[in-house]
């Protein structure tokens, strides 16, 4: 806005006002300026207010103080109670208990896991997008999979993989164990190494998708200059693609520290076991306790988003300039791998299998079995499916989870939640996409790009507890309205992300050329620019839906009951216990994302991976 | 018809003024050249006259409309404005048929269907592309794109017409026939036509006036002809003209009988002005269009004129352009027939004609032009 | 970003300020509302509550952090012909939905069911947001301590370990499960997911219980306890036991995993009725205090701990009377049922007995270690502060 006023200085206020809205552009970017401040900082300053206050409970108990009172009470405890190491035979404090050694477990394991995913997905990447390696249309379409499923059922597989009695509560054997007689170590199976791996795996699709979008829309003329100069190949990757790419590998790497810092139920499966506990867990636990001192630790995360975003701010500055995108790329000569072409596509292969089929398999394995660990077909059942009076089994469902009418009116929630969330934040995204690049440049544009990016930053398990702090005071944010709306909010980064990158393909005169015959701005919108782009701005809707099918920690403090979603009852069951109804219902979640997925995809075009990539 | 004035047009990106105060005015009918280097601010001018782009300050008025004024706050939005606008990169909308993409805008202003039939038909002939009419963009070659374009940019009849470096993606030969066809195209629309290229060929060709424009200042507005004769300074001569103007640093000093005895580096002569005028300065350039130094075959030394050396010889058939080597200097002349000469071969050349002309070194600023004979 | 960055620290720092002043309150004397029609609901029959809930309108919505209230919530409902809501959920979501739902007035849950009696009694009973209710027709029958608040049911989590393998070790005293053979081999619900197993934990440190450790420990050894640093023998079997223990996130998961063929050698704090559990392989697992019952060495000083699960009107209940009318439900035979009809939970109605196999309340509770809200609430931030560092 200050640089309109400076533009025309002579011009009347009123008639200033009237020209900066009579731009749709305008009036878009100042409506989600003011609904994300509502909606992101608003809730933002209550967590922070939450923070100084003393919470019904424990905490009112400890302080001696109503709550609601101002009170550095939780800071005290959770910062800095640092000198009570020495009574009782333990040497360490309670504030390096409960947060700096978490801090500390939470930034390894981020910096591990992104390392990973970026590895991981990059060089897929590169292979699918550079090389001529065979089954590409099979890895590419796999190779999402983790990122489909539930972060932590990747997790159980992991453990049921490799557990063994050796270690953790070392009760039973895994596959690793039982079949193949390879004990493996501790480290191997809990604790550090394995949360990382596991999220670096579950986030290696997601380096895939932006580092291929990056390698997919690169001129592959600057790879071919170089090789006309006869530069060898590794010396093309390693002087040419690699820095080309390197803003945007940055940029993914921070994106995926951020995720992974708020990831809650990886580091439960495989670190509690070990006593390995990250900020994640720790908030989690503090949540029912000592609320502040939660408030605290999600504060303190939601400072690591900030900085992250400010960091990631200071690259894609730069990274614009490297990707200018000037059209659909040209024709890319791909690396021919010659004889390292079958092996390298095995072991993808295979590795992949072992990512994303084999935990298909095991889940479907696991939700027939009766008593586990018993894979005789004797202890076999459908019943977990398709069965009616269940109640013999006594796991919570009188009904397998086909006729179950629980099952099947949270399947119906979840549905409704994922495509309410996608059509909102889709539609959103698309609007903000346009307000953002048609004003480009504007104080006003890059706050709402940065705004419209924050909900991403923010932990979803904070995010939740928020809304939920926040529901207290605006009553009518309940139920399944404060679902959709959370969700939406959480998502459109997405939805922005693929909006903002689908205007940026788009050259401005496509559209000028219907402004100039007189065309209005919502039939510009739904005739010429929405068409065009159908694909992308599809994406852009397809992610939120996927994510809000696969949620869980954003929305279990604020379901009405666990039975609401798929997830929050999944969730439930499989801290009941209640293994087979889980794996089952963990199964369908991924079938019916996948089929969604698959049919919009055939449908339209549109792709997960050509929503935040591109 | 309306007219187009431009009155005190600037336009700022940050710091940098990317048309500085220009002022302008456009009869009807005319077809006007925006004509300079990339940058020069030219394609700015055209959208801020379009109404795309707001200028920070100054007032346009197309017919007896004020359409934009800073003073008043007027900003009409373009669609307002009944114009029509050629994209260089013809922004065809690909989910679109080529029927679809000329029909599109018609809808948009309310048309009738058989008028919009009737209408689109008669573009499709004119434009001569009436057999691709159910074909995407994507299946179309460039030549085909850019007539769908300007049939799309015609559909509504504008009053006025914007091209953007319309041909610049197109292969010299249908370049040369576009601009046939752009040449018809304004005469049978009788359409105000303001085009935009960096191609002085083009503007040369086509345009009825030249705007010649460097850093978002206006160097010259005159037609074709004046301003490749009668260039206001030495960027608009340097600029038009194939192959360039030459360009020879000399010392003037005025004489009584009101020439101008002029001393280059390789040979001195005498300026006669084709008008009384003032030098007041010393340092001078001597512009002469390669087309008005003429080769004497037989070398006679002596002869009226100056000893040359071939230095190259570019013959395209119906001229030849050969490089002359006087001195140190190395001059351009244009003959309008096929010769070629060998190498090294000595001739003698003249200077022909009064449209040689004399600049200020310092301001660049043409000062008159006439005659010149060696000395 | 920096604009916004500092805009936000302005905003932040007067939110804090305008939130903190809005929050002070005044507790209500009188009864009112709820709390009123509770206590005069005490005096309605069975038929009265009957008649005056069918005069209430709406959903009847149920929280409880035990799954068989489905089961219970659906025979109510098709008894009583009355729509009813009911969800399954931890004890903090449910203590933190009440307060917000209570506090922001939104139409939530008329009724819970409910554990942890030291965060009841503080955040629940002493602020008014749930109104105890005990039906006329069980009176009679329930204990007096367990009538405010009213207790529906005992849950009990046991020493259970698996019984494969030749050697198998048979606990007779809770010190065993300190010594270094069985590191590791202990699972065990961490206290920091389920507030029961911390109040567990602090009863532990309780003059009486730390009396009794001392005691079983000489009994065990032959020799006084060597405290060393600790407060009492409490925090030191506390402190050992927690190092020994392997945290699983469900009792189910538990049993489950101690029952499989390959566990021998581990044993588990878990609860009882888990062995319930189609998936749990039952016949490896030896309970403690049965085995003590069949051979006469009870383990020492305790075989495990018990906890109330209690049933609770809240105090923006839109149907009120239906809420007594289930409270009432719940008390009886068919009401207990989902839960009565295998072993492990003991409904507060005395006149209910144990299901045939297991032992009665009463022996439980002498038995095992209980509640007591207010020793857990006076020393909650001293010894949970120590159960954290041994986690």
């Amino acid at each position: 806005m200050a640089k309109d006023q400076a533009k025309a200085p002579r011009m009347l206020f009123g008639n200033k006002v009237v020209v900066f809205f009579s731009k749709p552009a305008n009036v878009i970017l100042v409506v989600f300026f003011v609904l994300l401040c509502m909606l992101t900082l608003y809730p933002l300053l209550t967590l922070v207010s939450e923070t100084f206050t003393v919470h019904a409970g424990r905490e009112s108990i400890a302080t001696g103080q109503k709550r609601g009172t101002l009170s550095l009470y939780s800071f005290k405890k959770l910062l800095f109670t640092l000198d009570d190491g020495g009574e009782q035979g333990y040497k360490s404090s309670t504030s390096w208990i409960q947060f700096y050694s978490p801090l500390f477990n939470t930034l390894s394991v981020s910096l591990l896991s992104s390392f990973l995913a970026i590895l991981f997905g990059g060089v897929v990447a590169w292979l699918v997008t550079r090389t001529n390696i065979r089954f590409k249309k099979f890895i590419s379409a796999v190779f999402v999979f983790p990122y489909i499923m539930p972060s932590w059922t990747l997790a159980m597989f992991w453990s049921n993989f490799f557990k063994n009695v050796n270690v953790g509560p070392g009760t039973s054997n895994g596959i690793m164990a039982a079949v193949f007689g390879i004990m493996m170590p501790e480290w191997f199976v809990y604790g550090f190494f394995p949360i990382s791996m596991v999220l670096g795996l579950h986030y290696a699709p997601f380096a895939y998708i932006l580092i291929g979008g990056i390698l997919r829309n690169m001129d592959a003329n600057l790879e071919e200059a170089a090789s006309i100069l006869k530069t060898p190949r590794w010396r093309i990757v390693s002087r040419i693609t690699l820095p080309i790419v390197m803003p945007a590998m940055l940029s993914t790497l921070l994106l995926v520290f951020a995720s992974t810092m708020s990831a809650y139920a990886v580091p439960v499966f495989l670190g509690s076991p070990v006593r390995y506990y990250v900020l994640s867990t720790k908030m989690m636990s503090l949540m029912s306790t000592y609320k502040g001192q939660g408030y605290i630790i999600a504060s303190v995360m939601i400072i690591f988003g900030v900085v992250i975003l400010a960091i990631n701010q200071s690259f894609t500055g730069k990274r614009k300039s490297f990707t200018t995108v000037t059209g659909k790329s040209s024709q890319i000569s791909l690396v021919n791998l010659k004889k390292a072409n079958w092996p390298i596509a095995l072991i993808l292969m295979i590795v992949l299998v072992l990512l994303a089929i084999l935990p298909l398999v095991s889940f479907a394995l696991e939700s027939v079995i009766i008593k586990a660990g018993d894979y005789s077909l004797s202890n076999m059942t459908l019943d977990f499916w398709i069965g009616r009076n269940l109640d013999y089994l006594d796991q919570g469902d009188a009904n397998g989870i086909l006729f179950s009418p629980k099952v099947l009116k949270a399947l119906g929630n979840s549905l409704l939640l994922g495509i309410s969330c996608a059509v909102i934040a889709g539609t959103c995204g698309v609007l903000v996409g346009y307000g953002i690049v048609k004003r480009r440049g504007t104080w006003l544009s890059g706050a709402v790009n940065n705004l419209s990016f924050f909900p991403y930053l923010l932990p979803s398990l904070a995010f939740g507890a928020i809304y939920l702090a926040m529901s207290g005071k605006l009553p009518f944010i309940n139920g399944m309205f404060a679902l959709i709306l959370i969700g939406s909010v959480k998502y459109l980064p997405f939805a922005s992300r693929s909006g903002i990158n689908a205007m940026l393909q788009l050259s401005n005169e496509i559209e000028e050329a219907a402004v100039i015959v007189n065309v209005p701005w919502w039939k510009r919108m739904t005739r010429i620019i929405f068409p065009i782009q159908k694909s992308s701005f599809l994406s852009g809707y397809l992610l939120p839906f996927v994510s809000c099918m696969r949620e869980l920690s954003l929305f279990t403090l604020l379901v009405p009951t666990s039975d609401t979603l798929l997830t929050t009852m999944l969730m439930q069951y499989s801290e009941k216990g209640w293994d087979q109804f889980g794996n089952a219902i963990n199964l369908l979640i991924i079938i019916v994302v996948l089929i969604i997925n698959f049919a919009v995809n055939k449908l339209t075009g549109a792709s997960i991976d050509k929503g935040i990539g591109a | 018809m309306p007219e187009i004035i431009l009155e005190n047009i600037t336009k700022m990106f940050g710091k940098t003024a990317a048309v500085d105060h220009l002022d302008l005015l456009i009869h009807s009918g005319d077809f006007i050249t925006l004509l300079g280097p990339s940058g020069c601010g030219k394609t700015t001018t055209l959208r801020m006259i379009a109404g795309l782009e707001t200028p920070t300050e100054g007032k346009i008025t197309i017919g007896d409309r004020v359409v934009f004024s800073s003073e008043d706050g007027i900003n009409i939005p373009p669609n307002k404005r009944d114009v029509g606008f050629l994209f260089q990169n013809y922004a065809l909308w690909p989910h679109m048929t080529v029927y679809q993409n000329i029909a599109f805008g018609l809808e948009n202003l309310k048309w009738s269907k058989p008028d919009i039939e009737s209408r689109v038909a008669e573009l499709l002939a004119l434009l001569k592309i009436e057999p691709f009419s159910k074909r995407y963009p994507s299946e179309l070659s460039g030549g085909q794109q850019q007539r769908v374009a300007i049939a799309r940019t015609l559909a509504p009849n504008p009053k006025v017409l914007f091209l953007d470096e319309p041909l610049s993606n197109l292969d010299a030969k249908l370049r040369l026939e576009m601009r046939t066809e752009l040449k018809r195209l304004h005469l049978s629309t009788k359409a105000t036509f303001v085009y935009v290229t960096h191609d002085q060929l083009e503007a040369m060709t086509l345009s009825t006036k030249v705007c010649l424009m460097k850093n978002g200042i206006m160097q010259q507005y005159a037609p074709p002809l004046e301003v490749y004769s009668q260039p206001a300074n030495l960027f608009a001569a340097d600029f038009v003209g194939n192959p360039a103007m030459n360009f020879i640093d000399a010392k003037a000093a005025c004489r009584p009988d009101g020439s101008v005895g002029l001393k280059a580096d390789s040979f001195s002569g005498v300026f006669m002005p084709d008008e009384k005028f003032k030098l007041d300065c010393s340092d001078v350039v001597i512009g002469i269009r390669p087309e008005f130094i003429g080769i004497h075959d037989e070398f006679q030394p002596g002869l009226q004129g100056l000893d040359a050396t071939v230095y190259s010889n570019m013959p395209s058939g119906m001229e030849t352009t050969v490089k002359l080597k006087v001195g140190e200097t190395i001059l351009t002349s244009v003959i309008f027939r096929g010769v070629d000469y060998p190498v090294d071969k000595k001739v003698g050349i003249s200077f022909l004609g009064d449209d040689i002309l004399l600049f200020d070194k310092e301001s660049g600023l043409k000062l008159v032009s006439g005659s010149l004979k060696t000395e | 970003m920096k604009k916004i960055l500092s805009i936000a620290c302005i905003i932040i720092a007067s939110c804090a300020m305008l939130l903190a002043m809005g929050a002070g309150e005044t507790p209500a004397d009188e009864l009112t509302g709820v709390a009123a029609l509770a206590r005069d609901g005490e005096k309605l029959t069975h038929d009265q509550l009957v008649l005056k809930a069918s005069d209430e309108t709406g959903v009847f919505r149920v929280y409880g952090n035990t799954s068989r209230i489905t089961t219970a919530v659906e025979a109510f409902g098709k008894l009583y012909n009355i729509q009813i809501e009911s969800s399954n959920l931890k004890d903090s979501e449910i203590y933190e939905k009440l307060e917000i739902e209570i506090d922001g007035k939104i139409n939530g849950a008329d009724m819970v069911m409910i554990q942890d009696g030291a965060q009841l009694k503080s955040q629940m009973v002493s602020t008014g947001n749930l109104v105890n209710f005990v039906p006329l027709s069980v009176k009679g029958y329930v204990d007096a301590d367990d009538q405010n608040p009213l207790v529906q049911q005992y849950i009990n989590k046991l020493f259970i370990w698996n019984n494969k393998g030749d050697s198998v070790k048979n606990f007779t005293n809770v010190w065993q499960f300190t010594e270094p053979e069985m590191k590791g081999n202990v699972i065990f619900k961490s206290p920091e997911l389920e507030q029961v197993n911390m109040n567990f934990l602090i009863m532990c440190t309780s003059d009486k219980w730390a009396g009794k450790l001392a005691q079983a420990y000489k009994n065990l050894y032959g020799k006084d306890i060597d405290l060393g640093s600790y407060k009492n023998a409490g925090y030191k079997w506390v402190a050992e036991f927690l190092g020994n223990c392997t945290f699983i996130k469900s009792d189910t998961t538990i049993a489950e995993e101690i029952s499989q063929d390959t566990a021998a050698g581990k044993a588990g704090l878990f609860v009882l009725s888990k062995l319930r559990s189609s998936s749990v392989l039952s016949d490896n697992l030896t309970v403690g205090e049965y085995r003590a019952v069949e051979t006469g060495t009870a383990i020492e000083p305790f075989a495990g701990f018990m906890y109330p699960m209690y049933a609770m009107i809240t105090s923006n209940a839109t149907r009120p009377y239906t809420a007594m009318l289930f409270i009432e439900y719940l008390m009886t035979a068919d009401g207990f049922q989902p839960w009565g009809k295998s072993i492990g939970a003991y409904s507060g109605n005395g006149s209910l007995p144990a299901k045939e196999g297991d032992l009665p309340l009463s022996t439980w509770k002498d038995c095992l270690v209980m509640e007591d809200p207010d020793f857990i609430l006076s020393n909650y931030e001293d010894v949970s502060s120590f159960v954290i560092k041994n986690l």
